[in-house]
């Protein structure tokens, strides 16, 4: 039997999903052991050419033009698509700019914080640009799985994983449902 | 009162009972069937604004919100099932949406009702897209603020201003999606007439009106591991009922008893003291013994050390110079243990000349009101105020020490159209009081002459005094009134009005007066016996309608312990040595003590380093603040007494404060006869006499 593979992306977010994960400690080498991780920022894989995946989890709202590019592009490569913690599920943190013009988000962190000198518009016809507000995944593409927290713990990783692997589709139950 | 009838129903196919006018959530929660709620509230009126709470009725087409609901005979009830939990879910996600409820930077996340609804209905995201639209944060008052981003417009906060505090500060505001919480009419928090008693605070169910003096809540960590303890703020001797909340001995929250004591008149209220300032930083704490050297350097030292330095210095001038040289002083914001090992050591020990507390002055502003009225002053209890219908209020500035009975006053004129009048240098009942007379400190007991000489007149029931002095308390003559009127420049509208006033005090059925801090010196002691004179004429047997706010949160218990009373001023020696007992006294009050010229000797035991008494005094003894000791407080109407629970852990190696003062007995030459705390405490309510209340 061939072992299903996965593949893992992060969008506007922190990146304490992914570091949640890598908490799973010795649960994380058998879950390995099980799967194939193709694409994922913990192989440093920097090229969104996805290969045919089983799961696709994605860290992260949706903020900008690359990441709604990728959502899309993941969605119609994986069988399975996984929004991990608060920001993937709701927007998360990252909603605290939605009540503010993204010009004005723009202009607060590239030129006026305390930090910076000779601060730079990021805009440039290379660059994506920064969408109107951040939006949970599921409103950009269609999601099978919810697993939020912030970040989720371990034991809602795994949960959610071993659900996948054994062929559900996992729900949470009520006691391991958690938004910090 | 006829009995209510029986009613039977069945609710998830169990037969119950219910009296008739409950609701179905009522009758639910007496059966243990959960049924989950957001906007209503135990404490409050009904509301059955948010529907979490809907249940099937068999026979209503549509599913009926539980907590306005009434029962009905024969009622069949169906609490959870598809569809219910579908209708519930979809409310929840319409909530969720509507404004920001991302709670990764809420500081409620872990303790709050929504986003626990959200884990019971297991709310894994939500199908309807959030509407992220912008809401304004208030963060004007320094106590509370709100974020509106978080508000779910349930409503409690309205509710609770308006029928607990009696405030009505918070209404809605707007309409639609664009509806506020609104404090008066378009204010900011700090600008309306909101005086942070947090009431709206408490009950709010999400993260919306939060706790601005409590900075450290970020570390409250898993609320499994929080211990919630019941007991009483010792602060200013109302005694509200309390429940602290502690993690890690850290503070999180202290709240009002809603709903645990019916008895009380407040409410379960609190007021910004109770609430938000036990947060502040009262500065660094003492952690170990100091004891300053030859050369003015504080060093630390061990407590057998420093305690002896005290003993030998204080037995060897009782017994060279004699008791009279030495004096103890004492906050009136320690319990009645402390005080009782205080006095014992102070007097017993060592004989002192005097012994006193930071407002012992008042008491014997009132001993002295009690000698010119010739029977002691019998005080009326703030628990009296919501029978008054005409009250009184001078130089009483509530606002300040009690501000809780601003809310019952007003609640009191709200709810049974009592009335108010105001005399004193500051009004902060402007809202609600129907007479004003503004007048300054010096002049307020000239005041309490004219009214009571007024009053005296009007009721033509008193014998008149010859002569202008008034030593006695006796109304003089109606050529003394007008002379004192004059002195004090009263012009004729307010003579007017002041009888309109005397009249109206006079047919009331229940009156009160309050004499305020105003009314605390030495100089006072005539003003309180006409006030005292005052009520008797409405209460000839008792005198027995006059309080008097005191000034620390157990000054009753020390009074009556009689701390202040022992005073003996004797031949005129200079005081030599003495032990001063710290609660949170502020630094006029120390100077007060410490501003005469210093003594020889002075020992000092206190929660907190007395930065103001570094070059005064010789010894520093740390004891624990009032969190950190049990204790028994004395109401400030000496009627009830309350157990003031330990619920945080003093720094580690400081003893109990009467652990200190046990030690010190010790070491006077003769062991003190009480040796325990349950001893000092059986004591204090032999003493005290009042009965114990939690
Ligand atoms: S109010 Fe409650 S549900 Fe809303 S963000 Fe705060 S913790 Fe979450
Ligand atoms: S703090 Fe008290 S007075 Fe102020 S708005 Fe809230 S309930 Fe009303
Ligand atoms: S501020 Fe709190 S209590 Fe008031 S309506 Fe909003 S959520 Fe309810
Ligand atoms: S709890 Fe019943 S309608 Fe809100």
């Amino acid at each position: 039997m061939t072992k299903p593979k996965i593949a893992t992306v992060w969008f506007e977010a922190c990146s304490g999903c992914h570091m949640s994960f890598l908490d799973l400690d010795e649960a994380l080498v058998d879950v390995l052991s099980k799967v194939q991780l193709t694409v994922s920022p913990v192989t440093d894989f920097k090229d969104y050419d996805f290969p045919e995946v089983d799961v696709g989890i994605v860290e992260g709202g949706v903020g900008n033009t690359e990441h709604k590019e990728i959502a899309e592009k993941l969605r119609k490569h994986c069988r399975i698509l996984v929004a991990l913690g608060d920001c993937a599920v709701f927007g998360g943190i990252n909603t605290l700019r939605n009540g503010l013009p993204k010009e004005e988000v723009l202009r607060y962190g590239f030129i006026e914080t305390e930090s910076t000198v000779n601060g730079v518009m990021p805009i440039h016809e290379e660059l994506p640009a920064l969408l109107d507000k951040i939006l949970p995944l599921h409103e950009v593409v269609p999601v099978d799985v919810f697993l939020p927290g912030c970040p989720p713990s371990p034991e809602v990783i795994a949960y959610g994983l071993t659900e996948i692997l054994e062929g559900r589709i996992p729900v949470l139950p009520a006691d391991m449902i958690h938004f910090d | 009162m006829e009995s209510k009838s029986k009613i039977s129903l069945k609710i998830d196919g169990g037969e119950v009972t219910a009296d008739e006018g409950m609701t179905i959530l009522e009758v639910a929660q007496q059966a243990g069937i959960h049924i989950p709620t957001l906007c209503h509230h135990p404490a409050l009126s009904k509301w059955g604004g948010c529907r979490m709470c809907v249940v099937e009725v068999e026979g209503v087409p549509r599913l009926v919100a539980s907590c306005v609901m009434p029962v009905r005979e024969g009622m069949m009830v169906v609490t959870t099932n598809e569809r219910i939990i579908k209708s519930r879910r979809a409310v929840l996600e319409f909530i969720f949406a509507e404004r920001n409820h991302n709670c990764m930077f809420c500081e409620k996340s872990g303790d709050c009702e929504l986003q626990q609804l959200a884990y019971d209905l297991q709310m894994d995201h939500m199908a309807v897209p959030q509407a992220f639209t912008p809401y304004p944060l208030d963060i004007t008052n320094d106590y509370m603020g709100i974020d509106h981003n978080r508000c779910i417009l349930c409503g409690r906060c309205v509710r609770a201003c308006a029928e607990l505090a009696g405030n009505h500060v918070l209404a809605f505001q707007n309409r639609g999606p664009r509806s506020l919480i609104g404090f008066d009419l378009n204010e900011t928090l700090n600008g309306s007439t909101c005086y942070a008693c947090g009431i709206c605070l408490q009950v709010c169910p999400t993260g919306a009106i939060f706790n601005r003096q409590r900075t450290h809540y970020a570390v409250k960590g898993h609320t499994k591991a929080w211990q919630a303890t019941d007991s009483h703020c010792p602060q200013c001797g109302l005694l509200c009922a309390t429940t602290m909340v502690v993690a890690d001995n850290t503070l999180l929250k202290v709240e009002g008893r809603l709903t645990a004591d019916g008895k009380r008149p407040d409410r379960g209220q609190l007021c910004f003291r109770g609430r938000f300032e036990i947060f502040n930083d009262f500065g660094e704490r003492l952690r170990h013994p100091l004891v300053r050297n030859a050369k003015g350097r504080w060093t630390e030292e061990s407590w057998e050390n420093a305690l002896d330095r005290v003993a030998k210095k204080m037995n060897s001038l009782r017994d060279t110079a004699g008791g009279q040289v030495l004096f103890g002083i004492a906050s009136g914001g320690v319990s009645n243990e402390v005080l009782i090992a205080f006095r014992d050591l102070l007097a017993k020990g060592w004989s002192a000349g005097t012994i006193d507390t930071f407002d012992g002055s008042h008491y014997r502003a009132v001993l002295a009101a009690s000698r010119e009225l010739g029977h002691p002053l019998e005080e009326a209890s703030w628990r009296q105020l919501p029978d008054s219908d005409f009250v009184i209020a001078c130089g009483a500035d509530l606002s300040k020490r009690q501000p809780l009975l601003l809310s019952l006053l007003r609640r009191n004129v709200l709810e049974n159209g009592s009335r108010v009048a105001v005399i004193g240098p500051a009004d902060v009942m402007a809202s609600f009081r129907s007479f004003y007379f503004e007048t300054d400190h010096e002049d307020l007991p000239a005041w309490v002459d004219i009214l009571w000489n007024m009053a005296a007149q009007a009721s033509g029931g008193t014998p008149k005094a010859k002569g202008k002095t008034q030593k006695t308390g006796q109304a003089g003559g109606k050529r003394y009134l007008t002379d004192l009127q004059k002195k004090v420049g009263m012009p004729a509208k307010t003579r007017t009005a002041l009888t309109d006033m005397v009249s109206q005090y006079l047919a009331s059925k229940q009156p009160l007066v309050i004499a305020g801090e105003a009314l605390s010196d030495a100089k006072c002691a005539s003003a309180l016996n006409h006030l005292a004179r005052l009520t008797g004429l409405k209460d000839p047997d008792a005198c027995g309608r006059l309080m008097i706010l005191k000034r620390d949160g157990n000054s009753a218990g020390a009074w009556k312990l009689g701390i202040a009373a022992q005073k003996r001023p004797g031949p005129k020696r200079r005081l030599k040595a003495g032990l001063m007992l710290l609660g949170e006294e502020s630094a006029a009050d120390i100077a007060v003590w410490t501003g005469r010229s210093a003594p020889e000797f002075l020992a000092v035991i206190s929660p907190h380093m007395p930065t103001k008494l570094l070059d005064k005094a010789q010894v520093f003894i740390p004891r624990p603040s009032w969190l950190e000791e049990e204790g028994t407080y004395t109401a400030s109407d000496g009627n009830e007494t309350a157990h003031v629970k330990k619920v945080l852990t003093a720094p580690e190696g400081v003893r109990d404060t009467w652990q200190t003062l046990l030690a010190l007995a010790d070491r006077t030459g003769g062991a003190p006869a009480l040796k325990t705390l349950e001893q000092l405490t059986k004591k204090a309510a032999a003493e005290l006499n009042p009965g114990i209340e939690t």
